[in-house]
């Protein structure tokens, strides 16, 4: 009975390269506690500037989960990049080389205009 | 102040959990919403919703990533094209027609709606024949379906006109400010034959990386308002978070159900802009 079970999970563990799932969970992690973190500094930020009425630090402790929040899609591209290498699909590694060219000019351009 | 917190929040978490489940920005509730109710300036409420398309994109990723519905090799093949497009649309915003940009971009969402609405209710089996671009990019996935409690196997198709259709809604986006995920999942689901929930899950990573240039320069602008955004992402992702947990444990036609009254809407609104202006 046990060695049938066995043998009906397993199709999920194949396929996947083990360097794969490792930086999968290593993403996994770096999400969760991103957002975790920004949630908790927006919250606890939210509530002193609603109890004082908005001093220096509650503004900033906003600031900064906004910015860890704003961190974590460029995290996830370089994440998948990272992956890719590991793989060692130059293709893709470049696909995302060329989406992280595309956001750094993105920001030169919405600088200037 | 406090009663505009407590009143701008819940309607956060509602946007962040139709985000999340039909992988949108939220940006035509959000901003109609801080500008109409709360007469919040234009630039501070775009700004603000432009973070909270990233709340939503990071806080809906947490829940899909045991699931892998998010198809990480369409994702930036069909981010190269949005990338592109917007860097286009912010260099081009002086010549070319805003109007007429709206009521091309209408119709055209008007016509996936149309189509969207005519395959309602088929959680289509249809096969997929993969051209000879997504063999060899290996576009096809695979994800765990909650809701069918078994693995979903797909192939891709139209690789190259779908990231023909990313560069132009890249675009859109970047002229506009509009388009975030309303063009994504058609074309992802109706182009390139995905399932729609791989295609949600797929756009809602896309987004995030899309506003993420976008967000650096209105935090440079000083348009990100600590006191409007802070409530106002805080509730999306806590919404996000919820909405992803829903998303993953429903059935694809009634996300797509969902999906259609948003992008009718959206194009009788850009119609009308165009039309109006």
């Amino acid at each position: 009975m046990s060695q049938e079970t066995q043998v009906v999970q397993e199709p999920q563990a194949v396929q996947v390269h083990p360097h794969v799932v490792a930086v999968e969970r290593i993403l996994a992690k770096v999400l969760r506690i991103g957002s975790i973190f920004a949630g908790a500094m927006l919250a606890v930020g939210i509530v002193a500037m609603l109890a004082t009425g908005g001093t220096t630090w509650s503004v900033w402790l906003i600031t900064a989960g906004l910015i860890t929040l704003l961190a974590t899609p460029v995290m996830r591209v370089l994440v998948a990049a990272i992956v890719f290498v590991h793989e060692r699909d130059w293709l893709y590694a470049l696909f995302c080389l060329v989406v992280l060219c595309a956001l750094a000019a993105g920001v030169k351009f919405g600088m200037v205009g | 102040m406090i009663t505009t917190t407590l009143i701008l929040f819940p309607i956060a978490i509602a946007a962040g959990i139709m985000g999340a489940i039909l992988g949108l920005g939220g940006g035509i509730i959000i901003v109609p919403c801080l500008t109409l109710i709360f007469h919040v300036p234009m630039r501070t409420a775009v700004a603000a919703s432009t973070v909270s398309i990233i709340a939503t994109s990071t806080g809906a990723a947490v829940a899909y990533l045991n699931d892998k519905l998010t198809n990480i090799r369409v994702a930036m093949w069909l981010e190269m094209g949005t990338a592109a497009g917007a860097t286009t649309g912010a260099l081009a915003a002086g010549w070319m027609s805003q109007r007429v940009l709206f009521i091309l971009f209408g119709v055209l969402l008007g016509y996936s709606g149309y189509n969207m609405l005519k395959t309602r209710g088929k959680d289509r089996d249809r096969p997929v024949t993969p051209d000879r671009m997504s063999r060899r990019l290996r576009l096809a996935g695979a994800y765990h379906d909650l809701a069918l409690a078994k693995e979903v196997e797909y192939q891709v198709t139209h690789s190259i006109p779908a990231l023909v259709i990313m560069y132009f809604s890249g675009i859109a986006a970047g002229l506009l400010g509009i388009g975030a995920g309303i063009f994504k999942v058609p074309a992802m689901d109706q182009v390139m034959g995905m399932p729609f929930k791989a295609s949600t899950a797929t756009s809602n990573f896309m987004i995030g990386v899309t506003a993420a240039s976008g967000a650096v320069v209105y935090f440079a602008r000083g348009d990100v308002q600590p006191l409007v955004a802070g409530p106002v992402v805080l509730g999306v992702l806590v919404g996000a978070l919820i909405g992803a947990r829903l998303m993953v444990r429903m059935k694809a036609a009634t996300v797509r159900r969902m999906f259609i009254p948003l992008i009718l809407y959206t194009a009788v609104v850009m119609i009308y802009k165009g039309v109006a202006r």
